[in-house]
C-alpha cells in the first residue's frame, strides 16, 4: 500500500522518517486492514481486468489467454471486419434515437407532473412502474406487443387509428427504433425522478415575482424552470450517451442483433467475439475501441461544458 | 391523491384564466395516457398469463381475457421448477446484501471517519472506476471467474463471483459515505476511549445509527439483483443453480409462448409487490443515487 502517499516534508533525519513511518502504522494498520478486502475485490473484479484486457488486445490470444504479441493486428482485423462499419453506424444510430426519443420525455414528463394538481402522486407511481420491471422480463414483454403480422398487440392498437402493420423488430429500418422505444418505456421513469426533485427545489418566489412582472407560462419555463434544471439536463445527457454507447442487454434479447446485423452494437458484437467465436483479442480490442471513441466523446463534451459557461 | 403543491409554473390566478386551464387539461390527458402506456402492457401480459390454451392462441388475440385460469400457473410452477429459481435467486440475494453492506459499507467508514493518510488516493481510485465504461474489462473478468488468479478456482455454477461482485460497488460506497459523514465524530472518538475497536464501532455505532440509509440501500440491492442479467446468466450454466431471470432468458428458444408469459409473470409480480410496499424507499434511493451520480 502507498502508505508514504500522504507523509511530507523531507525535512526529517533519516531516523526520525523512520519513526514516522513506524508511529503512522502502530496507529493506523487496523484501518488499513478493514479496507484491504474491498480493494482486493476491487483489484480483482475490476481494475485488473480493465488493465489486463488492455494488454490482451496486442496478443493472439488462445480461449482467455494471451499467446503472442502481434502488435495492433487484432484492432486492424476488427476495423477491417466488414460488419464494422455497420455496427459502428448502427450504435451511433442507438445514441441518435434515444436522445430523440428517450431524452426530452422525462424532462416533460417531470415538468407536466410539477403542475398538476390532481393525482400528481399517481402519475409519479405510474411512470417509475416500468423502472421496476426486470431489464430481460420488459424485453421480452415487448417482444411479444411488438409481434410483427397483423395479430400482434401493438399492431392491432395503431391498426384502430389507421396505420398499417409494421415490422417493428424485424424490419431492418424499424429495429434499431423499436429497441430505443422498449429502452425508453423501462427507464424513463427514474429520470423523471431525478428532473421533479430538482424542479421541487425552485423557489416558488421567483415564479410569484415573474407573474406579478406579467411574465406567462412560456416566459416562465424558459427562463425559470429551464436554467435551474439545466445542470440536471447536461448531466443526464452524458450519462445517457455513455450508457446508449454501451447497449448490450436489450439487442441480445430482442434481436440478437438482427435482422441481417441491422441492430448490431459494438458491445453484442464484442460479445459475440468472446463467447460465440471464442477471438477475446478482437473482443477486447473492439472494447477498447469503444472506451477511445466514449472517451474522446466524453472529453468533447466538458470542452463544449466549458465554452458554454464562460 | 392531491399532494401538496410546492412550486409550479402555473400560479393560482393564471389557473383560473380560460387558456390555461385548457392547456392544463391537456397535460392531465397526456399524463394520463402516459400512465396507460406505462401500467398496462405488464398487466396485460399477468392477465394474459391466465388465459386457457384455447383462448391465449386466438387470432386476433383478446384485449381483455375471457377465461381465467389460475391452476395453469400451478401446473407450471411445478413443472418448471420454477421453486428452484425462486430459492436461487434468494441465495444470491442474501450474498449480494451482506456483501454489499459489510464491504461497502466497511469502505465508506473508512473513507468517512478513519481517513488515514494515503486513502484519498484509494478514494480517487474508487471514484474513478464509476467513470470507466465497463466494456474492455468483461472478458478478462470472466478469464478471472473461470480461473481465478494465484488459487486456480473455478468459480463458475457457484454463486461467489455474483458476490463479489456485490462488493465492488462505488456507488453504494459513495452513499454510505456521504451518510457517515453526517454522523458526529465525537460518538466514534468516545467509543474509540472505552476501548472498541474499529470494526466494533462500525459494526455497534455506525451501523445502528444508519438504519435508513440501510433499508434504501437494501431495497435497491434486492431489486438489483431480481434485475441482474448479464453475470448470473454467464455464470450459472447449470440449470439447477438458475435464477428466475436467467431461466425466463434460457427457458424462451424451447418453450411455447403461453408458458413464456407465466414465466413473466412470475419474473415481474415480485419485484412489483416489493415497488408497492416500499415505494417511498425506493423513490427516494433512486433520488439520492441519482444525486450521488451527480
Amino acid at each position: 500500500m502507498s502508505a508514504n502517499a500522504g507523509t511530507p516534508t523531507p525535512t526529517y533525519t533519516p531516523k526520525q522518517k523512520k519513526t514516522t513511518f513506524l508511529l503512522y502504522w502502530m496507529k493506523e494498520w487496523s484501518s488499513w486492514l478493514l479496507i484491504i478486502p474491498t480493494l482486493l475485490f476491487f483489484f480483482f473484479f475490476s481494475w485488473q481486468p480493465l488493465l489486463s484486457g488492455i494488454w490482451l488486445s496486442f496478443f493472439k490470444t488462445k480461449g482467455f489467454k494471451a499467446e503472442s504479441f502481434i502488435g495492433l493486428q487484432n484492432y486492424i482485423d476488427v476495423i477491417t471486419n466488414s460488419v464494422f462499419q455497420q455496427t459502428l453506424i448502427n450504435t451511433f444510430m442507438y445514441v441518435f434515437w434515444s436522445l430523440v426519443i428517450g431524452f426530452v420525455i422525462p424532462i416533460f414528463v417531470a415538468v407536466m407532473i410539477n403542475e398538476m394538481r390532481h393525482w400528481s402522486s399517481f402519475f409519479r407511481f405510474a411512470s417509475f412502474f416500468p423502472s421496476m420491471i426486470p431489464g430481460i422480463a420488459a424485453s421480452l414483454l415487448w417482444m411479444f406487443l411488438f409481434e410483427p403480422s397483423e395479430n400482434g398487440l401493438v399492431n392491432k392498437i395503431i391498426g384502430f387509428i389507421g396505420i398499417h402493420p409494421q415490422g417493428w423488430l424485424q424490419d431492418p429500418n424499424m429495429t434499431i427504433i423499436t429497441i430505443v422505444l422498449t429502452i425508453t418505456w423501462r427507464s424513463f421513469g427514474a429520470t423523471t425522478l431525478l428532473f421533479l426533485a430538482s424542479l421541487q427545489g425552485v423557489n416558488n418566489e421567483l415564479y410569484e415575482a415573474a407573474s406579478i412582472d406579467g411574465a406567462g407560462i412560456w416566459r416562465k419555463f424558459w427562463n425559470i424552470t429551464l436554467p435551474q434544471i439545466a445542470p440536471l439536463i447536461g448531466l443526464t445527457l452524458i450519462l445517457q450517451v455513455s450508457g446508449v454507447f454501451q447497449i448490450f442487454n436489450e439487442p441480445l434479447v430482442l434481436t440478437e442483433g438482427g435482422p441481417n446485423n441491422a441492430s448490431m452494437t459494438l458491445q453484442l458484437q464484442s460479445y459475440f467475439y468472446a463467447f460465440r467465436y471464442f477471438e477475446a483479442g478482437h473482443s477486447v480490442a473492439l472494447g477498447v475501441i469503444t472506451f477511445m471513441i466514449l472517451m474522446v466523446m466524453t472529453v468533447y463534451y466538458f470542452k463544449l461544458q466549458k465554452k458554454w459557461d464562460m | 391523491m392531491k399532494a401538496a403543491k410546492t412550486s409550479g409554473i402555473i400560479g393560482d390566478l393564471e389557473y383560473k384564466l380560460p387558456r390555461v386551464k385548457l392547456i392544463y387539461w391537456l397535460f392531465f390527458t397526456i399524463m394520463i395516457i402516459i400512465s396507460l402506456v406505462c401500467i398496462l402492457p405488464p398487466v396485460w401480459v399477468i392477465l394474459s398469463s391466465f388465459k386457457d390454451v384455447k383462448e391465449f392462441y386466438e387470432i386476433p388475440p383478446t384485449i381483455i381475457p375471457r377465461s381465467f385460469h389460475i391452476e395453469k400457473l400451478w401446473d407450471t410452477w411445478n413443472e418448471f421448477k420454477f421453486m428452484r429459481y425462486y430459492i436461487n435467486t434468494f441465495y444470491v440475494t442474501i450474498g449480494t446484501l451482506a456483501f454489499t453492506v459489510f464491504f461497502n459499507g466497511l469502505a465508506g467508514y473508512f473513507f468517512s471517519k478513519l481517513k488515514p493518510k494515503g486513502s484519498a488516493f484509494f478514494f480517487l481510485l474508487i471514484l474513478w472506476t464509476v467513470l470507466l465504461p465497463s466494456t474492455v474489462g468483461i472478458v478478462p473478468l470472466f478469464g478471472n471467474i473461470v480461473d481465478f488468479p494465484l488459487f486456480h478456482i473455478n468459480f463458475t455454477n457457484t454463486y461467489w463471483p455474483l458476490w463479489f461482485l456485490a462488493a465492488v460497488n462505488p456507488v453504494v460506497i459513495l452513499i454510505f459515505k456521504n451518510f457517515f459523514d453526517t454522523i458526529p465524530a465525537s460518538l466514534v472518538e468516545s467509543a474509540h476511549i472505552d476501548g472498541a475497536t474499529k470494526l466494533g464501532i462500525f459494526l455497534r455505532i455506525i451501523l445502528p445509527l444508519s438504519v435508513p440509509v440501510l433499508i434504501t440501500i437494501s431495497i435497491l440491492t434486492i431489486n438489483g439483483v431480481w434485475n441482474d442479467f448479464f453475470w448470473p446468466y454467464m455464470i450459472l450454466k447449470d440449470q439447477s443453480q438458475w435464477t428466475v431471470i436467467v431461466a425466463i432468458y434460457n427457458l424462451k428458444a424451447t418453450l411455447p409462448a403461453d408458458i413464456q408469459f407465466i414465466g413473466l409473470t412470475y419474473a415481474i409480480v415480485p419485484p412489483v409487490l416489493l415497488f408497492l410496499v416500499f415505494q417511498r424507499y425506493i423513490m427516494q434511493g433512486y433520488s439520492i443515487a441519482g444525486s450521488i451520480k451527480g
